[in-house]
């Protein structure tokens, strides 16, 4: 699976670094960074960190493709 | 063929006692169906969480033009804020709504905020008693508010007013409506007024009349977004704030997880939000025949979001009507979701943060009165609050 970023959209809430943290980060100017946006299919756990950073960005800005 | 008809309900979501108690009201709406169509406020419910967050999300099926409130007028007051557009427009409008609100932007408040919360509750921790609406929950919105603005004298005091009217209009014609419009108006027209110069110096206020004279924004675009924070941004704060109040005086099982563990502060104002959402219904338009799980809203009918109804839905939260502030409920719909998600949760969560964490150092208990509730369109607040006593930390 594929972390995709909608960056128009992206107003830097963080929420999303908070449910994985290892997967993606806020910059020193509240950018995001996706460190990892390829997460196998064989990481269960981190999917379901990935799942969770889509389902809690509150404007949507994140998908799983 | 199933018959796609949604079920029909003599329920008025803005009758007194359902918008003092609309709990029974939600529970039998959401079990009734998915959609309900209400005559009574012509509008079609979005009664379970499922629903409700797709809708949110999916603008292009249900707009916000002529859509957010429930009475003509307030949709034409409305016409061409970004709450009341759909993209393209509204991301532009957003664009520089938030601007000034993002994180990143709201980063030098933080140390400010947590200061100001904690000197107010130390000083209704060694009071013992008062009204924690006035004390409390109104004091912090309506400085951190009026500082972020650059308010000053008159404004200010006007602040609670305009921002209850301005919620208050987005209901149906009804009294509390009618008597508002007034007072909603006032805020417009101040908003209309209101100068560089009128705002103090250093302020976000002041710094968006700054890009207005740059070009950065449109001309005549700084009054508006003033506007918007603060008939958004006031009320539904304030209404926040009390209940985190009054829900840990209900549970102070649920304080001290959060005295043990102060990392459970986010988690705990999520559950809050989730619990009671400070908002009613909020309005939204069907741009074309759509289903909802089977049952269909016909093209250009009015559709009611009732937030409270989806976030107590037991198909989406286990044993929802149980207050734990360890569920963290990250997806609750208190803030709206999608492209109108709100715009201002990074200051909500950075005063009611502040908020909580401050009870959680300097509060073990609280022992608080019955609390008084009045009839309101928009948003649920407690009215008045007492504080009998305080177990201090
Ligand atoms: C706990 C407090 C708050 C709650 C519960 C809340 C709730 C909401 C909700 C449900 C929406 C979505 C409306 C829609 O989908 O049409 C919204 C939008 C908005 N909120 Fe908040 N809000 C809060 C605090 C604030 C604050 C502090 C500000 C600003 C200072 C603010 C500014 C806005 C703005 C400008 C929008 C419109 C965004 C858009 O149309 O894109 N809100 N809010
Ligand atoms: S939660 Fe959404 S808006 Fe916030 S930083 Fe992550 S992607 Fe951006």
């Amino acid at each position: 699976m594929r972390i995709v970023l909608d960056r128009e959209r992206c107003e830097g809430h963080g929420l999303c670094e908070e449910a994985a943290p290892d997967l993606m980060h806020l910059d020193d100017d509240g950018e995001l960074v996706l460190d990892r946006e390829e997460v196998s299919d064989d990481d269960p756990a981190a999917a379901a960190r990935a799942n969770g950073a889509v389902r809690v960005c509150p404007v949507a800005a994140l998908r799983i493709a | 063929m199933t018959d796609s008809t949604p079920p029909v309900s003599d329920i008025d979501l803005f009758d007194d006692a359902v918008t003092v108690d609309p709990w029974p009201t939600y529970a039998a709406l959401r079990e009734l169906a998915p959609v309900v169509y209400l005559p009574a406020n012509d509008t079609y419910v979005l009664t379970r969480y499922e629903g409700i967050r797709n809708a949110l999300l999916d603008w292009e099926t249900f707009s916000s033009v002529n859509a957010i409130g429930f009475n003509p007028m307030v949709n034409e007051a409305l016409t061409g804020t970004s709450l009341a557009s759909d993209p393209p427009v509204h991301t532009q409008l957003r664009a520089t709504l938030t601007e000034n609100l993002s994180p990143r932007a709201l980063r030098g408040l933080k140390a400010t905020i947590d200061t100001k919360a904690d000197a107010l509750v130390e000083q209704l921790v060694n009071k013992g008693s008062f009204e924690a609406m006035d004390a409390l929950a109104r004091a912090l919105p309506l400085e951190v508010v009026a500082d972020l603005i650059g308010f000053t004298g008159d404004a200010r005091d006007n602040m609670l007013r305009w921002g209850q009217a301005a919620m208050q209009v987005i209901g149906p014609m009804n009294q509390r409506t009618a008597e508002n419009f007034p007072i909603a108006g006032e805020l417009y027209g101040w908003c209309s007024n209101v100068t560089a110069e009128d705002l103090q110096p250093g302020s976000v206020g002041r710094g968006i009349f700054d890009a207005e004279a740059r070009g950065d924004i449109p001309p005549h675009t700084a009054g508006h977004i003033i506007h918007q924070y603060l008939g958004a941004g006031v009320d539904s704060t304030i209404a926040s704030i009390g209940n985190i109040i009054a829900l840990f005086a209900a549970h102070p099982d649920q304080l001290a997880l959060v005295r043990e563990d102060p990392s459970l502060v986010p988690a705990a104002f999520n559950e809050v939000l989730r619990y009671w959402p400070p908002l009613h219904v909020w309005g939204r338009r069907a741009t074309k025949d759509v289903e909802v799980e089977g049952l269909r809203i016909p093209a250009e009918a009015h559709v009611g979001i009732l937030f409270g109804a989806g976030n107590h839905d037991p198909r989406h939260y286990d044993d929802p009507e149980a207050f734990l502030v360890e569920r963290n409920p990250v997806d609750h719909l208190a803030f709206g979701y999608g492209p109108h998600g709100c715009a201002g949760q990074g200051l909500a969560r950075l005063e009611a943060h502040a908020v909580i964490d401050a009870l959680a150092r300097r509060v073990e208990r609280l022992v608080v009165g019955p609390e008084v509730r009045i009839p309101t369109n928009i948003t649920r607040s407690i009215e008045q609050l007492p504080v009998l006593e305080v177990v201090p930390a």
